[in-house]
């Protein structure tokens, strides 16, 4: 699956709740419609971006993956503004 | 914001200070930050009335005054979340809107970790030492009487046990599983291997009861009526089929006359163990009602004290901590013995309180004997929540 994304977040080495924080504060500044690409490291992140957009009004969950770089793994979520 | 406002102000909370809080009935308001499916999986539980609510920590981020608003205002209150981070950034929060909010440190893993290890009985001729693991309900002991230490139902970690004897001056003498354990790992397999103190267990939990295969652990077989001795203190095997094939009470009898029963997960101080867990519970039910009608009796008193293995509630345990009781209490305080009138009544009775069978458990077997080595993150994983040995009450 290609997928399509306007801007990348990197919080790589960023522990629970950092990357949760400087994502939403980076989907604030995105325009509306626009996909935001989050990079994280901590596994913890996959289960509670599930929850949050649950929680959040203008934000939708299109996909997540996990990649192996360099003995290590990335959880990749693809965030889009909604409203 | 400058550097300082950045570093967390609330103060922390450790999971040895949470215990003696829910143990005094103390403890604060919980507030859990974690997402609603790791908190359903398991969470901190206390006695009765203990007050937990989930809040995640995104519904702070995304509305900071609406879940604020959800918290009491008027009371201490102490965040948990998977690790600490979140915890404290959500204290923080609280904190300034004026709320008295404190954080667990290491978060919910380190109270799973949490160990709780105290003398129950000092006496001239030894000592029983007991070692909890309070968030999984998991007890555990040490006997100690002249320099010999013997351990009844070791848990994972090694280090509480080595420590605790160790403090006392003791040397590990003899390892006892009551039984090979569905709900946690053993310890006793590496304490054997790490000490060299021989580990026993009965013959009939050397074979996993669902596979059919045999143990690849070393152990020593131990049988019914056997007696071993540890320093001035007798320990005697008392066969107690049911629970598993091979589960044993072991009753250790002081020289001055004094009796303790280690039940493992025999009878418990409000229940008494499931006989489903080896995947026959219908054929294994009398075999439990014979072990608690006609083995286990001839050697109680009602001054015998009841060291079970778990606790379902942590209000089985009195302010002190401690685990246990006296036979002449407990057969009248656990409501769930007046079923033993008869065998039909019994049977009834166990077969329709049987809790969930978790699937993890057979999978936790095969590791007690050696079937299976998993990683430290299977074994987190394996054991995580509180156990669910017991019958419903």
């Amino acid at each position: 699956m290609e997928l399509t994304y306007h801007q990348t977040l990197d919080v790589k080495g960023a522990k629970c709740p950092m990357p949760l924080v400087k994502s939403r504060k980076a989907i604030t500044e995105l325009p509306v419609g626009q996909v935001l690409r989050v990079i994280a490291t901590d596994r913890g992140s996959v289960a509670d971006f599930q929850g949050w957009v649950k929680a959040a009004k203008n934000v939708e969950l299109v996909a997540q993956e996990v990649v192996q770089e360099g003995g290590q793994e990335l959880y990749i979520h693809y965030l889009r503004r909604t409203a | 914001m400058t550097i300082a406002e950045l570093q967390t102000q609330a103060p922390a909370v450790t999971a040895s200070d949470l215990y003696d809080a829910l143990l005094r009935n103390t403890a604060p308001f919980i507030l859990d930050v974690r997402n609603p499916d790791d908190f359903a999986r398991w969470r901190i539980e206390g006695r009765a009335g203990l007050m937990v609510q989930n809040i995640p920590y995104y519904d702070f981020i995304e509305d900071e005054e609406g879940a604020t608003a959800r918290v009491p205002a008027d009371r201490e209150v102490l965040v948990v979340c998977a690790k600490e981070g979140s915890s404290q950034y959500v204290a923080e929060l609280l904190r300034a809107r004026g709320i008295d909010a404190r954080y667990l440190e290491g978060g919910i893993l380190s109270w799973g970790h949490f160990y709780d290890t105290r003398d129950i009985v000092s006496a001239s001729w030894g000592r029983i030492v007991q070692v909890a693991r309070p968030a999984r309900g998991d007890v555990s002991f040490i006997v100690i009487s002249d320099g010999a230490a013997a351990v009844i139902d070791p848990l994972r970690h090694l280090a509480p046990y080595l420590e605790a004897i160790a403090a006392r001056g003791a040397r590990l003498t003899h390892i006892f599983d009551t039984h090979v354990h569905a709900d946690h790992i053993s310890g006793g397999p590496e304490l054997n291997r790490e000490t060299g103190a021989p580990y026993y267990v009965h013959p009939y939990d050397a074979i996993h009861p669902i596979d059919m295969l045999p143990a690849t652990i070393a152990y020593t077989p131990l049988n019914d009526g056997q007696t071993y001795r540890v320093g001035q203190v007798d320990l005697r095997m008392i066969w107690y089929p049911g629970h598993t094939l091979g589960q044993v009470n072991i009753l250790a009898i002081a020289p001055d006359g004094s009796r303790y029963l280690f039940t493992g997960d025999g009878i418990f101080l409000r229940s008494f163990g499931r006989p489903d867990l080896g995947g026959r519970g219908e054929e294994w039910t009398p075999l439990l009602y014979e072990s608690m009608t006609r083995r286990l009796p001839p050697h109680l008193n009602d001054a015998t004290l009841i060291l079970p293995s778990h606790f379902s509630t942590l209000d089985e345990a009195d302010k002190a901590g401690r685990v246990a009781a006296p036979w002449g209490v407990v057969r009248q305080t656990n409501t769930s013995l007046s079923h033993l009138k008869s065998a039909e009544a019994f049977r009834s009775f166990v077969l329709g309180n049987l809790p969930e069978f978790p699937p993890q458990y057979v999978e936790i077997k095969r590791v007690n004997i050696g079937l299976r080595t998993p990683s430290e993150a299977e074994a987190e994983e394996l054991e995580l929540g509180k156990n669910v040995c017991a019958l419903a009450q």
